[in-house]
């Protein structure tokens, strides 16, 4: 298609991104400018946003008066990446049957995991805290992340399985002529092909299960060594004041794994992954 | 070795029925072609003796063993794809090793196949490259190193070529011939190309609407269709067909009334009455000649297409079904909007009863087979 913008259509497009921008990002420039300034000087009237004094010490002083803060940071790590982990296990399998095989009520099943979606996990967290009760499972990390790959499995099936009906018939076709197995195909086969698409549904479990362990560590855990990041925070709130620039420190050091994994992973949505597979 | 046999095969998805049972026997080494319009279930027919669709009735055999249920590898099949369907992950060398790995073959007996089948499809210089990189006709080469280096009984193509331009198609088709000369296995071909069927089959099968409607060596179904469908198929372009009226039957063969009135001997044996019933004379473009003959047809051309070695007219006719269309020297003088009148000769036309089936031409194959030698 060849279509050239005129100058004034540039304009408005240059500034719809930057109105969009702005909203997105000015917490962060905010949260960025709150961390550097001393205590004292950030409730200010008028406000400002540069103050005298700005400097790096919450950066510092934050691992100091939270001392278990790393630990935070790397248990919602953990807990996201085993989300994710064990969404995709199931994920990958479950996408290929609802994009591939016939069988029975195959497109309500569909339907059912689409409606589960729409459930916020608040809902459930009474019922799922008996549960866990029940089981003895309160306070362990297993109580945070099976209902955290429980609530990323619907959509991750959903993004997958559109990535996966796009990939040819041929292909399994040819490899079942050749004699591979259901398994060995999907292994051999779809994944490879499939590859940007599993990295898309990695990085949307991947941020919504650092999104959402707040609700489930708040209710199924006390222990504090087993705190996630979001819990943990609280711990800048003292009993009178509430240490804002350490606060908004930690939460930036906090989004760093996720801006990593994301920098790391979109490297591999590359497009025509596929190319060369078939004539289209 | 690589015999197969269809037995009164069916398939049917719910109420229709698109495979109506077809019966064929096909020996070692022979290469057969599918022909057919879209949708006469070609494709179909062949996905079902690789085992990629479910027989709904009949029995498969592939050297003397029913296949019907056994999955395509224990059927010593090997199938190139349309699309060729290649791993676009996978190097070349990978992706013509797949079958091997899939068996857990030793690695040494790997590389030996694999490189000896890139030997065969001149891949040698490619197979550390990806598919992506490379042109249509060398990927349609690394479908077919996929298929060779399994050594199946049986090797199945499903329209490999039509995918690539006219140039390179040509040159394939060559190829493919040769491949099957210097495999000595038997290949099943499904093409909508004429040319392709003509130029590579031993046999070529027509198929109409899910039943077989004539099998046959390509001079064969050139020479003697048995009905409308086959002479309408085979060719380029399309045979002419006329109504006329029977008028006598003899030795000579039968003689019918065209519709300007004049007569014509078809040369065909028949044992039917036919004064009186209307039949349909076939002619080819090429058999069409200027001036005089055994009957004369007037055309007014409205489209003529010089190419040179041949001059191409396209007229409408009494009588004529579609477009009358002759194939003249390219010398003919002809032009849009003046008269020519055609001339035809009873000995090249063919004759159609009311339900389409031919009279059987008088001429023999061996005939044509010798009179090609002379040439």
């Amino acid at each position: 298609m060849l279509h050239k913008y005129r100058w004034y259509e540039y304009v408005l497009i240059y500034a719809g991104l930057a109105v969009f921008l702005t909203f997105v990002l000015a917490p962060f420039v905010e949260a960025f400018v709150v961390s550097m300034r001393p205590l004292t000087s950030l409730f200010s009237i008028p406000y400002r946003f540069i103050t005298d004094k700005m400097s790096f010490d919450a950066y510092f002083t934050m691992w100091e008066n939270v001392p278990l803060l790393w630990m935070y940071m790397l248990n919602s790590f953990f807990i996201a990446t085993a989300v994710t982990v064990l969404g995709l296990i199931c994920i990958i399998p479950a996408a290929y049957a609802f994009a591939r095989f016939e069988f029975p009520a195959r497109n309500s099943l569909l339907g059912i995991f689409i409606a589960v979606n729409m459930f916020s996990g608040a809902v459930l967290i009474i019922p799922l805290f008996k549960l866990m009760q029940q089981y003895g499972l309160l306070n362990t990390y297993f109580a945070m992340i099976a209902p955290g790959t429980a609530f990323v499995i619907p959509t991750g099936i959903w993004l997958l399985r559109s990535y996966l009906v796009r990939i040819p018939k041929e292909l399994e076709e040819a490899a079942w002529v050749d004699g591979a197995g259901k398994i060995y195909t999907l292994w051999r086969v779809i994944i490879p092909v499939a590859l940007p698409g599993i990295v898309v549904v990695t990085i949307t479990a991947f941020i919504t299960a650092y999104a959402q362990q707040f609700i489930f560590a708040l209710t199924f855990n006390s222990v504090n060594e087993l705190n996630p990041l979001p819990v943990g925070l609280f711990q800048f709130f003292g009993r009178q004041n509430v240490v804002w620039n350490e606060l908004m420190a930690a939460s930036l050091v906090g989004i760093l794994p996720v801006l990593f994994v994301y920098v790391f992973l979109q490297r591999y949505i590359v497009a025509g992954l596929t190319a060369g597979a078939v004539k289209e | 070795m690589g015999e197969l046999q269809l037995r009164d095969v069916r398939k049917s998805y719910g109420q229709m029925e698109v495979i109506k049972g077809v019966n064929l026997d096909v020996d070692h080494g022979e290469f057969i072609v599918f022909v057919g319009p879209s949708g006469c279930g070609k494709s179909t027919l062949l996905r079902m003796i690789a085992g990629l669709e479910e027989i709904t009735g009949g029995d498969i055999t592939i050297e003397k063993k029913v296949v019907n249920d056994l999955p395509p590898v224990k059927r010593g099949i090997a199938m190139v794809f349309q699309s060729y369907a290649l791993y676009p992950h996978m190097s070349v060398y990978e992706n013509i090793a797949f079958p091997l790995r899939v068996e857990r073959l030793a690695k040494d007996k790997v590389e030996e196949k694999v490189q000896a089948a890139a030997e065969i499809l001149q891949l040698t210089e490619r197979l550390q490259h990806k598919p992506g990189e490379l042109s249509g006709g060398q990927r349609q080469r690394v479908a077919i190193g996929r298929a060779i280096v399994r050594a199946p009984s049986v090797f199945l193509f499903d329209e490999p070529l039509s995918n690539l331009d006219a140039a390179l198609r040509a040159e394939m088709r060559v190829e493919l011939a040769k491949l099957h000369s210097d495999l000595d296995a038997t290949m099943i071909y499904v093409t909508h190309d004429q040319v392709e069927a003509m130029t590579m089959a031993d046999r070529i099968v027509v198929l109409d609407q899910g039943v077989i409607s004539q099998v046959g060596s390509p001079l064969e179904l050139y020479h003697k269709p048995r009905n409308v469908f086959v002479a309408g198929f085979i060719g380029n372009p399309k045979m002419n067909f006329i109504e006329v009226t029977g008028k006598t039957a003899d030795a000579n063969g039968v003689t019918v009334t065209l519709p300007s009135g004049a007569d014509i001997t078809v040369k065909v044996a028949t044992k039917t009455d036919v004064a009186g019933k209307p039949l349909t004379l076939g002619i080819r473009p090429e058999h069409l000649t200027l001036g005089t003959a055994e009957a004369t047809i007037e055309v007014v051309p409205n489209v003529v297409e010089h190419l040179g070695i041949h001059t191409v007219t396209y007229s409408t006719v009494d009588g004529a079904k579609a477009t009358f269309c002759s194939v003249l020297p390219g010398s003919a003088p002809a032009k849009v909007g003046k008269p020519v009148s055609m001339g035809l000769n009873g000995a090249d036309c063919h004759l159609f009863n009311e339900t389409g089936q031919a009279f059987e031409r008088q001429l023999s194959l061996e005939d044509l087979d010798a009179a090609d030698m002379h040439i």
